[in-house]
């Protein structure tokens, strides 16, 4: 099979969340084309087409979920290769996301990490109902540029501008940029706690993030 | 109906798993499989159709994705199934007639059929964020609109200058103390019996809840106090506690579920279907004897477009055709308060869950987010609609409906911002401002036109 071909295959198995096909692809290529190569030009563009297809309103939660599970299948045989060769993937940033403190609310978590993922991000989820030194820790051990941080309730909001006062009183404020999103979470709300980022629709998420990393890369 | 011990046995001696693997393979192949076999299929020129077979359709599907996905108990990582029969026959006893309320407010809840020719349930308030400085007199608003049956209070977060946030003993003084100014304000509109039906929505803790529900800050068993899961079809042991306390109280319980479009259940076809199959969560597992859904859009977090008048619509002709329970709905509207897009987007939902035979509920302006968003005005429009438009037929309904989206449609996505209860209201006699008096006076005439009724 020519390189274009096996590229278009793996994007398809991708996109239909085939992680089957997708793991007998990768199985029966890995010794004759380059792993690097799988990722960039066939499983990211496979990732980004769900991330925006689901942004339209073309697939839904399920077709994203499936093909972030059949990314990982992949990965984990694609992985012990790239890092033999020492090449790695062209990353957009890192992430730290989670649903904040008593919020077990994660739907919407779930989805923007998948979006962020299938752009290119390297994410790491913390969980739901997560206090703010657990989105810290993981911050520092991952170097992430960017903390995520999801509240659903108004009651919950609060545990957002934590992470915030966390990352204040240990002067590391201007390390990280915030991100908060979440149904009742405003652009009035992101601004009273200075966050950095806000979207209204889990589909914000990707731009705002994009653009707060270039920004902040380019400072 | 088996009973609730023998459904907290269940969660401890269920099929244990991941939430994630309930999710990726209980969950959605079940709902795949009931879209395809029963063949539910989504139609943009039909937003609300009027059709038993599909209503009676959903129901089935409803009815068999619930016996093979029950509902996952979260910190037990256990699923609590239930057979068929056992849902059949739960469906067949829970009550059909629910009481609110004491003395001369105490109100009688009964289902409704798709075009039925009763009177709605009026529901009215909202419980959104609002400052506690305009708590009280919302509240005396709300229950003032004397065609209102039953009563939505405000969500506070704060005492004085402090935040509640949830779980913290300030989220306990927040319901206590919005728990007093409901029941004050009830009074002072001289409806001191009136029940309040969203319990309790300052708390989103079942301590808090619990500890809001002493008589002594105002609070009835007559009320109606909501238990919530998490989506999709889940529940924690928080809110079992809930339930254990408010069923051994006698209390009113009611189920709320907002299936989210977009999210696990799919797409509109899987959404209703999952609408439909809340009902029997919570009838066996809430142990609910009324119940209130809100499904809303992933995307433009809202509740009026094509997709989900469609799910509301279908959803609610199946759950008022098979199970006649007391069922209302609560939507989302895109645009801000005080516009007329507003007015058109709430008269759309109205449409589609009046025909469809359940209870009505005030559409909440800007998806429900914000402070201090929703106006009384709100409320006279949906009482006055309800009251308007007795046994409105599904195929009037739809027809409207669509006059309706192609006015708000073009600009779901940016949608106009409005004014809040603060721009366009004399919080010291609680009326509109005459900017918005005229508005409203326009938009009715123009909803008259099109062939919708105001009492």
């Amino acid at each position: 099979m020519e390189d274009n071909e096996l590229f278009g295959k793996l994007k398809g198995a991708i996109v239909e969340g085939d992680s089957g096909k997708l793991t007998l692809l990768v199985q029966g290529s890995i010794d004759k084309t380059d792993a690097l190569e799988m990722v960039e030009k066939g499983m990211m563009p496979g990732m980004a087409e769900v991330g925006n297809k689901f942004s339209e309103g073309q697939v839904y939660l399920p077709e994203l979920l499936m093909a972030a599970d059949a990314w990982e299948e992949a990965m984990k045989i694609l992985k012990p290769k790239l890092m033999a060769s020492g090449a790695s993937i062209k990353k957009q940033g890192t992430v730290v996301i989670g649903t904040v403190q008593t919020d077990v609310h994660d739907i919407g978590k779930n989805i923007v990490a998948n979006l962020l993922t299938s752009a290119g991000f390297d994410v790491h989820d913390v969980g739901s109902d997560t206090p703010a030194t657990e989105f810290f820790n993981k911050a520092e051990e991952v170097g992430a540029d960017i903390i995520a941080a999801s509240a659903i309730m108004s009651t919950t909001v609060p545990y957002q501008k934590d992470i915030i006062d966390l990352l204040e009183s240990k002067g590391l404020r201007d390390k990280y940029i915030v991100m908060v999103g979440g149904g009742v979470v405003s652009q009035e709300w992101a601004d009273k706690i200075g966050a950095d980022g806000y979207g209204e629709l889990a589909s914000d998420a990707v731009d705002v993030a994009k653009k707060l990393v270039a920004k902040k890369k380019g400072a | 109906m088996i009973s609730f011990l023998e459904v907290l046995e269940r969660a401890t001696t269920g099929p244990m798993m991941s939430a994630k693997e309930y999710d990726m393979k209980v969950f959605i192949p079940a709902v795949r499989e009931v879209v395809k076999k029963y063949k539910i299929k989504f139609d943009s020129n039909n937003p609300c159709p009027c059709d038993d077979d599909l209503a009676d359709r959903i129901y089935q599907a409803g009815l068999e994705l619930y016996s093979q996905v029950g509902t996952y108990c979260t910190n037990t990582e256990r699923i609590i199934h239930f057979t068929k029969e056992e849902i059949e026959e739960a469906v067949y006893e829970c009550p059909k007639v629910v009481y609110f309320g004491e003395g001369p407010d105490r109100v009688q809840w009964h289902g409704r059929m798709p075009g039925d020719n009763t009177l709605p349930h009026c529901h009215v308030g909202s419980g959104t964020n609002t400052t506690e400085d305009v708590a009280l007199k919302m509240v005396e608003a709300y229950g003032r609109i004397t065609k209102a049956k039953t009563v939505s209070i405000p969500s506070l977060t704060t005492v004085g200058n402090l935040e509640g946030s949830l779980g913290s003993p300030m989220e306990t003084l927040v319901g206590i103390n919005m728990m007093r100014i409901a029941r004050d304000g009830l009074r002072r509109a001289g409806r001191p019996g009136m029940a309040i039906i969203d319990l309790h929505p300052s708390c989103a803790s079942g301590i808090a809840t619990i500890a809001s529900s002493n008589p002594e800050f105002g609070a009835r068993k007559s009320d109606g106090w909501i238990v919530a899961p998490r989506a999709e079809l889940k529940i924690s042991y928080d809110s079992l506690n809930q339930v254990a306390y408010l069923s051994s109280w006698g209390a009113n319980i009611g189920q709320e579920a907002g299936p989210i479009m977009g999210g696990y259940a799919g797409g509109p076809e899987g959404t209703a279907i999952v609408t439909l199959a809340y009902a029997f969560h919570g009838i066996l597992v809430v142990r609910a004897t009324y119940h209130l859904t809100y499904p809303i859009q992933m995307l433009n977090v809202c509740s009026t477009t094509p997709e989900m008048i469609y799910v509301i619509s279908t959803s609610s002709q199946a759950f008022a055709r098979n199970i006649g329970a007391p069922y209302y709905a609560l939507g989302y509207a895109s645009a801000g308060p005080a516009t007329k897009q507003y007015f058109y987007e709430a008269a759309a939902y109205l449409l589609a869950i009046q025909s469809s035979g359940i209870g009505i509920e005030d559409v909440h302006p800007n998806k429900a987010v914000g402070t201090n968003q929703a106006l009384p005005i709100d409320s006279e429009f949906t009482c006055s609609f309800g009251h308007g438009n007795v046994g409105i037929t599904r195929k009037e309904a739809n027809s409207i409906i669509k006059k309706l989206m192609e006015k708000y449609m073009p600009s779901i996505k940016n949608p106009p911002k409005g004014r809040s209860l603060y721009e366009c209201y004399d919080l010291e006699t609680m009326k509109p401002d005459d900017e918005l008096c005229k508005l409203y006076d326009e938009v009715i005439k123009e909803l008259k036109g099109h062939g919708i009724n105001f009492k």
